[in-house]
């Protein structure tokens, strides 16, 4: 159970008065108040569960990446016996960080500065001159080692936490985790990225692309219009409209969660009929994987679904698939079927995490993947498109990179800190009729649940002990 | 200087056309005016310098040991991986009514030196290295986002006597830009 503990600012603000529930909105001052920053680096960056990669990206026994929790630098290593571990960059004689270099092999890590040397698995190896013993014997080796954080796979991806008693990653992930499964568990083999990750800085504040990973579906309509005006969806499907109006593309469902995880789920049907000219009404799912293989998948794949999804998942997957969103507190995820001029359809598995560098600076890290087993066509066809889609020269992602700062900007006016940001469309439907999938479900077209529910964790964490 | 066939890039290169050369010259102004094209936002004209089979491309990088300095090139994943279409693409997007990351566009000065150029296996077929350094200034900020890298192209000559640039990679120094995004042509 968590305890509350309200914490207040400087000025006699309480935190959770920076939210108003009955009217679904949150103060700006959030987007900019350096001590807000520092409460969110111990409650939020210290307390869930972070992404830093995939084990894709360190195969081999001495591989190690280093990574960033919150503000932290971490070392991500394989260790002989194939684990993989997560260690705070940090040497525990003066402070100096350990690995100075993005990746490498080593089974030993040894600081420059004093030479300590430590373990792919962080134990304290030994300092030089051994026998001087530079590190004392005021304290055993073995708590010498590099402080470890508590770390898990889930389908390969590299998650990890300071909060060592804290919830487990399925708990963290709760009933969102029914639907991420479509997106990381589905093949036989699993996904692998396509390389390292593109990294930039954007001068905003992390939670302005945080809230949006939230599956905002919104600001697709008008930030990125022109996908619609001249771009891939500017092909329009029967009495669907003109120009750049991308509102058919708005229809679904999304699931949102407790612990501000959320996921975009687009009605499928409409693209079927679209994409094969079939008629969605008289496939049945196996038809339906067939007609329109999974973002990334192909015909000869989807074989591999059966083995690895339930019934009732496949139903969803064939329906309303999971294809935009993010999980809590940081993290994007586009599993997207991008239409191409021929008629044909690209998938593009992309996922990003905005690593917070100070109220109004986040870094920007975007990985692409590929199913392992997907044939080298398709690899190549998703890796050019997804770079030349999302991240650092995306044509869709370079509009959100723009907007992010200027908001962060609004909220250091003495005026704009008080205005607020507002989740004021509210779905009213609830889940579809015989909706198999379990969580907070609702039907239609998007709407701000998803980001308010984002938002109502982020107040929870904040105010928590 | 060398002057022995060597392979840069895949490429044969083989001697330096020296600097001051009327070739070395017309490949300078061909750099030139590409910047000048590219910072006057004269998105069109640059792209009819552009051969058809283009690649242009700009690997990631990594801060690795001097020993592995190879390694700091990455080329699987890149920040641009494009071809004649797809920057062509680019281009239509920019010029077109919401491609709000460079719209208001970006001031930028894109400044070309210490160009090398070298003959290739192809007798009208340059390999021309030259730093770019380029300032971008966005909106009111009162400092801009420096952009820095090594640009290795192939620029050939048509049989009209005019120049295309039929490859790019540009070599960033970052590991971590600091620049939001790359809206705007290396």
């Amino acid at each position: 159970m968590l305890t509350k503990t309200n914490p207040v600012l400087s000025d006699g603000t309480r935190v959770s008065d920076l939210i108003y529930p009955d009217t679904r909105e949150v103060q700006m001052r959030v987007l900019s108040d350096r001590e807000i920053y520092e409460l969110e680096m111990d409650k939020i960056f210290g307390k869930t569960w972070l992404m830093l990669g995939h084990e894709s990206e360190i195969p081999n026994p001495g591989d190690f990446m280093v990574r960033d929790m919150g503000e932290d630098s971490v070392i991500v290593s394989r260790d002989k016996s194939g684990e993989v571990h997560v260690l705070l960059n940090v040497c525990p004689h003066r402070g100096m960080r350990v690995t100075l270099t993005d990746c490498g092999n080593s089974q030993i890590h040894k600081c420059i500065y004093h030479g300590w040397a430590f373990r792919a698995n962080g134990d304290f190896v030994g300092a030089p001159v051994e026998k001087e013993k530079m590190h004392g014997s005021m304290l055993e080796k073995a708590e010498l080692g590099l402080k470890r954080a508590r770390c898990t796979l889930y389908g390969g991806l590299i998650f990890a936490t300071w909060n060592i008693e804290g919830p487990s990653f399925e708990e963290f992930l709760g009933d969102a985790k029914w639907y991420y499964d479509l997106l990381f568990l589905r093949s036989d083999k699993g996904m692998e990225v396509l390389g390292p990750p593109q990294r930039f800085i954007v001068n905003a504040n992390w939670k302005t692309a945080g809230e949006q990973s939230a599956a905002d579906g919104f600001h697709t309509l008008t930030l990125h219009r022109w996908l619609g005006e001249i771009g891939n969806y500017s092909k329009k499907g029967e009495g669907e409209g003109e120009g750049g109006d991308l509102s058919p593309e708005m229809y679904g469902v999304e699931v949102s969660s407790p612990h501000g995880h959320a996921l975009r789920c687009i009605d499928l049907a409409r693209k079927i009929r679209r994409i094969t000219g079939l008629d969605p009404e008289k496939l049945d799912v196996e038809e339906k994987l067939k007609a329109l293989p999974p973002a990334g998948m192909t015909v000869d794949m989807v074989d591999q679904l059966k083995n690895n999804l339930s019934e009732d998942q496949l139903k969803v997957l064939t329906s309303m698939p999971p294809q935009v969103g993010g999980m809590f507190p940081n993290i994007l995820f586009g599993f997207v079927y991008i239409p191409q001029p021929d008629g044909t359809v690209v998938g593009s598995m992309t996922m990003h995490t905005y690593i917070p560098r100070g109220p109004d600076k986040l870094e920007f890290c975007n990985w692409i993947f590929a199913e392992k087993d997907a044939p080298p066509e398709l690899r190549q066809k998703m890796l050019e498109q997804t770079i030349q889609l999302f991240g650092t020269s995306g044509m869709v992602e370079q509009d959100d990179s723009d907007t992010w700062p200027h908001m962060t900007l609004s909220a250091k006016g003495a005026m704009g800190r008080h205005m607020t940001l507002k989740y004021q469309a509210v779905f009213e439907k609830g889940a579809p009729e015989g909706w198999p999938g379990p969580g907070i479900v609702n039907e239609g077209f998007t709407k701000d649940d998803t980001q308010w529910h984002w938002w109502l964790y982020w107040n929870e964490l904040m105010n928590a002990e | 200087m060398q002057t022995n066939q060597e392979k840069q890039d895949g490429v044969e290169v083989g001697a330096y056309v020296p600097i001051g050369s009327e070739a070395y010259s017309e490949i300078v102004s061909f750099l030139y005016e590409e910047a000048m094209l590219l910072d006057n936002l004269r998105l069109q004209e640059w792209s009819e310098r552009l051969a058809t089979d283009l690649v242009y491309t700009a690997p990631l990088r990594q801060t690795r040991l001097g020993v592995d300095h190879e390694k700091t090139f990455i080329r699987s994943v890149q920040h641009f991986h494009d071809n004649y279409r797809s920057i062509l693409g680019r281009i239509m997007r920019l010029s077109g009514k919401s491609a709000w990351a460079e719209d208001p566009p970006s001031r930028t000065r894109r400044m070309v030196t210490n160009v090398l150029v070298r003959e290739t296996s192809c007798p009208n077929e340059f390999a021309v290295t030259s730093y770019l350094m380029m300032t971008r200034s966005r909106f009111s900020a009162d400092d801009v986002d420096v952009i820095s890298c090594e640009r290795r192209d192939i620029i050939r000559r048509e049989e009209t006597g005019e120049f295309k640039l039929a490859r790019r990679e540009a070599l960033l120094d970052q590991s971590v830009l600091g620049t939001p995004n790359l809206a705007v042509f290396l």
